[in-house]
Order: structure tokens, then sequence, then C-alpha cells
């Protein structure tokens, strides 16, 4: 899965495109922890190029969401499309992931 | 400290306790019929037997009873139960009541002592019999039916001994009359054991119909106990041996064809040699199925009635489900409706697998009444309990994952199962189904999320 990171003000936001499951957590969780050791304290994901998020996906999130937030920061998502919102709403996932329906709504008040 | 009902020393003590209330059974119309008045012998035994029907009561305080599958063991629960059974029947069958009138044992009734006469609240024990026996057939029930003719076995042994005893008492009530069949046979003065034995014979003839006519009725009384006789004992051997089976399978026959399944389950089992154990937690889930089923499946029962009609029979029967689950407290009434019709019923036994890991998670399981186990097989480690009103195995159907975990019924279980395509027809069909699902899943996130964190999907 590919993954481009920019800056906005002090928000990192990660650009997502391919499948983020089994094969391709992994090295997603290790961009995810190099930019939290890097000092991210605010990171927003758009998924907007992402077809499928599994449970390995999830697990991923909600790690990073609890590291962030522990130390003050957060985690925020936007762009799913309607199966994995699905997922996210009917599990419950999106109250404990901070969802937004575009990147414009996340970035504001973050 | 309680006693199983189902160990080694309970039914041993059962078994002394069957015997002794055969004894006291046979015993005491014995002494009235043919001794007459109190002897020392016959006291001292009797009143040994007591002592034990005294420390049996003691031991029925703490035995663990059976109730709905699960073996009560709760000290209070058991002798609330006990109390509210046979405790009474027991305590006037065992307390020596008659001993009270012992200074008075020359005073006679009809030529008996009224001490022989007040053994006979003794007869109670009878009951105990009963309830030995019904226990045995509910934990030996391989043998159910051999259990059954012992039942019916005891009941014409005490019924005929009783008639003999009775039928012997009457003339010497009457003071042995000249035209007594007693007197015409000669046995006034004969040993007792011979009378007993003239008497027995006599109860045997009559009760089969057989009537020889050798001994035969003189005096009213006698032709009237003889009509008793007659009526009593023709009624049971005839409709008995005539009617065995019918007689066993009419008793319920649902009860006999559930339990014939059972029994035949069991045989199976015993002849592949599967372990005892299995073979018990068999026995266990059908005593549940039966006590909350009655052995019935709700589809096969109601399956073919008209929608309306077995949906008013579903709202009775799962409103323990719409209480338990929050799912049904949000939903409209076509909603639940919907999802009432859809749902399968199934019953998990203590330690079944309710899903197991690896499956791939087709369903959603809604825990009606029990509690489950969330345990990872590989790691063997527990993840926590689900109980009544939770659900699981929303997220594996969502994602199309297999459960990286299983789920283990702890104590009985009454789930209800909700099929993916039928999941997936009813949110098409009810759009607030999403709107539902999600308030309801926010109460669990939390407790859903440490549980991916932890690697587990179901």
């Amino acid at each position: 899965m590919k993954m481009e990171t920019t800056a906005v003000d002090s928000v990192t936001v990660v650009r997502c495109e391919g499948n983020l499951d089994t094969n391709t957590s992994v090295e997603a969780q290790d961009t995810l922890n190099q930019l939290m050791d890097d000092g991210a304290a605010k990171i927003l994901i758009d998924f907007e190029k992402v077809d499928f998020v599994s449970s390995a996906g999830l697990r991923i999130l909600l790690a990073s969401a609890k590291r962030l937030s522990s130390s003050g920061g957060g985690l925020r998502i936007t762009g799913l499309n309607d199966v994995v919102n699905e997922v996210f709403e009917i599990s419950g996932f999106s109250t404990i992931l901070d969802v937004f329906a575009s990147e414009e709504e996340a970035l504001q008040g973050f | 400290m309680t006693i199983s009902e189902s160990s080694r020393l309970r039914t041993g003590w059962d078994l002394l306790i069957l015997v002794l209330v055969l004894l006291s059974c046979l015993l005491v119309p014995f002494q009235i019929a043919f001794r007459h008045q109190v002897n020392l012998a016959g006291s001292v035994l009797l009143y040994l037997i007591d002592l034990f029907f005294l420390l049996d009561i003691f031991l029925n305080f703490h035995t663990t009873f059976r109730r709905q599958g699960a073996e009560v063991t709760d000290p209070g629960e058991i002798a609330r139960h006990y109390l509210g059974t046979l405790f009474l029947v027991d305590l006037l069958a065992a307390l020596p009541f008659d001993a009270l009138l012992l200074p008075w044992r020359g005073v006679e009734i009809g030529g008996v002592s009224v001490v022989l006469l007040a053994r006979l609240l003794r007869l109670l024990r009878v009951v105990r019999l009963f309830a030995i026996l019904r226990r045995w057939q509910r934990q030996n029930w391989t043998n159910a039916g051999f259990l059954r003719i012992a039942k019916l076995a005891a009941v014409i042994l005490l019924l005929t001994h009783w008639i003999a005893c009775a039928w012997f008492l009457i003339p010497y009530m009457e003071g042995f009359p000249e035209d007594s069949w007693v007197v015409t046979e000669g046995i006034d003065e004969a040993e007792p054991v011979s009378q007993y034995v003239r008497s027995l014979y006599w109860a045997i003839v009559t009760m089969t119909s057989v009537g020889y006519g050798d001994i035969t009725p003189v005096r009213n009384t006698e032709y009237l106990f003889t009509m008793l006789a007659i009526a009593v004992g023709a009624s049971i051997y005839a409709f008995v041996i005539g009617n065995i089976a019918s007689l066993l399978s009419n008793l319920d026959r649902a009860k006999a064809s559930f339990w014939n399944r059972a029994e035949t389950a069991n045989q199976y089992l015993r002849s592949r040699r599967a372990p005892s154990r299995l073979s018990e937690h068999i026995r266990d889930y059908y005593e549940y199925v039966w006590e909350r089923y009655r052995g019935m499946s709700e589809q096969e029962l109601f399956g073919d009635l008209p929608g309306p009609v077995r949906l008013e029979i579903l709202l009775h029967l799962t409103r323990d489900l719409l209480e338990q689950v929050p799912l049904f407290r949000h939903c409209t009434p076509a909603l639940r409706n919907a999802l009432l019709m859809a749902l399968r019923p199934q019953v998990f036994g203590p330690d079944g697998y309710i899903v197991r890991e690896g499956e791939v998670g087709n369903e959603i399981v809604f825990i009606s009444r029990g509690t489950v186990e969330i345990l990872t097989e590989e790691r063997k480690k527990s993840h926590g309990n689900l109980g009544s009103g939770e659900y699981f195995g929303d997220l594996s159907m969502l994602l199309g994952e297999r459960r990286t975990a299983s789920v283990r019924a702890v104590t009985y279980c009454d789930v209800f199962v909700l099929a993916r395509e039928d999941f997936d027809r009813i949110k098409s069909e009810y759009e607030e189904f999403k709107e539902i699902l999600k308030t309801i899943s926010s109460e669990k996130s939390e407790r859903l999320s440490a549980l991916v964190l932890d690697g587990v999907v179901l």
C-alpha cells in the first residue's frame, strides 16, 4: 500500500492508496510508528483511495489512536468508502476513531 | 458440605434406603396381620430402620438435585427444595410416633395393638422408593427400561403383599368366625408363616384372575374384599402384562420418543467406545433440552403454520430474548418481526463450542440466556465472558474474515443465530436496522476495541 505524507499546519496528513490488510499492515504500522517517534502528535489518515480495511488494519488504527491519545494528540480518519464506513459504523469503531466525511472537516479544530 | 446426587455414596445409600423401604412396607403390614401384638425383636428392628430414615432426612438436606439439567449445589437452595417437596412425607414416615403409644400397647382395635396400627404411617415410605427410582431413571437413563420395570415390580410386590395381609386380617379382626375362610382352611392356629403363605397364594391367584377356587370367600366381608382385590389386581395385571409397551409410551409419548432418541445416541457412543464424559455431557444436554423445550424443536413444530400465527407464537416464546438483547428494544415492530422470523434458536451445553477459531464468520449470535467464554485456542488464553443480552460474530461477518477466537459455553446457553444472508436482506429492507446497530455497538465498542487490539476477531 502506498502511503504519502504531508504536513498541514501541525497535522501530519497520510494519504493511503491500495488495501490496508494483513499483507500491508506491517509496513503501514512501521510508517505510523516512525511518524509518532518523530514527534507527530496529530495524524490525519486519508482513505479515499483505499478499497478495503481488514481487521489487521483496524488493529493498527486502534493502536495508533491509543498511543496518540495517551500523549495528548489524536488520530483522525477521512475518505472512507461506503463499505469500509459501514464496517466502522456497525461494529462501533466510528465512536472510538474520529471519522470525518472530508479532509476539511477533519482538519477543522484539530 | 453437599453430596452429589449422582455420587457413589449417595447411590449406595439410596440402595440401602430402597431395601429398608421395602422391608418396612413388608414388615409393618405383616406384623399387624400375623403378629397382632408388639414384640421386642420386631420393634427393635423397626426402630433401627427408623434411625436410617432419620439419617436419610439429614442427608437429603445436603444432597444436590438437578434443575433444568444443571446440578444445584447451593445448600440453601437444596434445603428449600427438599422442604417444598418430600420433607413432610419423609418426616411422617421416619418419626416413630408409635413409640409414644408403647405404654398403651395392650390396647387393641379389632384384636390388633394400637402400637402396630400406628406403624402404618411407615407405609408412606413408599413415596421415597419411587423418588429413588425416578432419580436413578434420570441418572442411569441407559437402563431406563429396566428401571421402569423395577418400579412396576415394586408396585405389584407391595400391593400383592398388602392385599394378602388384609385378606388374613379381616377374619382375624372378626375373631375367626367358624365360617371364615381361615377356619375353613384350618389355619387359624397355624404358624404365621403358613398363614401368610396361604394368604399370599390367594392374593396372587385372585389378582391374576387365575382363581383356582380352593380358597374362596365365605362371609360378606370376605366377598367385598375379594371384589376389591379382583378389581385392583385384575386391573393391574391384565393392563400391565397385556399392554406394557402401550403403558410406557402412553404415559408420555413425546417423552418416550425423546428419551428413546437420546438413549439411541448414547448406545451408539458406547458401541464406538466414546469416553463416558461424553455420554454424561450428552445426557445432561438432553435433560436440559427436555426440561427447557420438552424435546421439541420450535421450527419443526410451527414451521407449517401461517406466517402471522408463527410470528405470534415466536413473540411469546422469545420474550426472554426480547427483554435481554438491547437490539430489540430499539427496533420498530416491523423490524423486530423480520428479525424474529429469521433468527434460528440453538442450545449449547457447558463446554460446547458455539463458534470455533478459524471458521469463516457467517452469522451473528445473540445470547438469550447463559454465559460464554472467548478463547484463543492457540494461545490457550481467555478473553473474558459474554452474557445474556450480548452478541458476537458481527465483525468477522462484516469483514468477511475467519474468526480468530472460539466462543465456548460456560453454562447452558440459549442463543439465536442470524445468518449472513438474512442479515444482508434485513439491512437492505430496513434502513433503521443499520442505525440501531450503530447505536447498540457504540455501547460495546470499548470492549470490541480491546479484543481487536488483542487480535481477537469474532
